[in-house]
């Protein structure tokens, strides 16, 4: 990921802050996840990156990666010792297209 | 004049604590020593209030509005923020705050040229402060904090000659504005190398860790600024690395000194460089 590509217009960043600042948000995105995306001005190929959990195209749009991955995070988990190594792990595959980096402990 | 009696750099890395057991002894052995040897020095320095200079993480605004150094003003400042409870696995805290040094800070900076912001309510607080307070026992002690959250993410955020500006300004500060007895700590929380979010995300740049480390504790400011420039952080770890210029305020405040730092250790799942660094305050050139 390089700087030329971020675009801090995209309406993703502030999905990630309302969600991150509001639990309710956060429930809700689980539960109905278009009902939520449906409220943010995102351009169709960012919403559709969201959909498909294509953050390589989300980072070719102009997405932040630090709140790209507390995006992974909001869809695989976030917990210390389990959950955000999961987020993490489908983060960098996704990525990446393949998982040899990803350590095996 | 007011002093500073103790000064120090260190990484915050939530997986320090919520992977803490599952790493390897030669890494536990890194955190532990690294920690316990900032707990001990930071009590024995009887400071009456640090100052922490931390990476924000974009934890408390938005990208369209960005400040590059947020000072929370509250009498208290309470974490982790809910949503990183889970994700850090750390205790809650309550630290001592200190609008008086707070507000005087911002109002010192801004005569000083370094654009400061502030906020009266209690920040937003991850890994960044509660970490290194939680580590250090930080609210267990009458050492009051005073957390300055700086932009080091959403570019153009400021470089490391920057950091070194708002140091000498804040060095400046320290020795005019504050009251004549105080004794202040100097903390930078952040790094080492990592890249979170990013393709790079296991990736640890081992050569960049321990050479930041060893010009650190070598106390030359200028082969610093030559070798450890924003481009090279980012090499190291796009987005994340470049929160080792939290350390560069301290350092330059501190002027040239040498430092001690215990052990390094680049254990991938950790997903960031660990090592800090403790100034010896008498040894300034």
């Amino acid at each position: 990921m390089a700087w030329e590509k971020f675009n801090p217009n995209l309406a993703a960043h502030d999905l990630v802050q309302d969600m991150k600042w509001n639990p309710e948000i956060r429930k809700e995105f689980k539960q109905n996840e278009k009902a939520v995306l449906d409220r943010y001005p995102l351009l169709p190929e960012e919403r559709k990156a969201i959909e498909e959990r294509d953050f390589r195209k989300l980072y070719d749009l102009g997405m932040h990666p630090y709140l790209g991955g507390q995006l992974s995070r909001f869809i695989w988990g976030n917990d210390a010792g389990k959950g955000a190594v999961e987020a993490s792990n489908k983060l960098v595959a996704s990525l990446q297209g393949h998982t040899r980096d990803i350590p095996k402990s | 004049m007011a002093q500073i009696v103790f000064a120090a750099g260190a990484p915050h890395a939530p997986a320090i604590v919520g992977l803490f057991d599952k790493a390897p002894d030669d890494s536990r052995k890194v955190v532990t020593d690294t920690y316990a040897a900032i707990t001990n020095e930071l009590r024995a320095a009887k400071p009456d209030v640090v100052i922490a200079f931390a990476n924000d993480h974009l934890s408390n605004s938005r990208i369209t509005f960005y400040p590059d150094f947020l000072i929370g003003t509250a009498a208290k400042h309470s974490g982790p923020h809910e949503w990183f409870q889970e994700w850090i696995g750390c205790r809650d805290y309550t630290a001592k705050g200190n609008p008086a040094v707070a507000k005087s800070l911002f109002a010192g900076m801004t005569r000083r040229g370094v654009r400061m912001t502030v906020r009266e309510e209690n920040l937003k607080f991850d890994d960044n402060i509660s970490v290194p307070v939680t580590m250090t026992d930080l609210d267990k002690t009458d050492i009051t904090l005073v957390p300055v959250l700086q932009n080091c993410t959403v570019p153009p955020f400021p470089d490391a000659e920057r950091c070194f500006e708002v140091g000498h300004a804040l060095r400046d500060f320290i020795e005019k504005d504050l009251p004549g007895n105080m004794r202040v700590a100097l903390f930078g929380s952040g790094g080492l190398s990592h890249e979170p979010g990013g393709a790079k995300y296991y990736k640890i740049d081992e050569d960049f860790d321990r050479r930041f480390l060893e010009l650190c504790a070598g106390g030359d400011h200028k082969a610093l600024l030559k070798e450890i420039t924003v481009e090279r952080m980012e090499e190291a770890g796009t987005g994340g690395t470049a929160e080792v210029l939290s350390w560069f305020p301290v350092m330059a405040a501190i002027g040239e000194c040498k430092g001690r730092s215990f052990g390094y250790t680049g254990w991938p799942s950790f997903r960031c460089g660990i090592g800090g660094v403790i100034w010896d305050l008498k040894t300034k050139q």
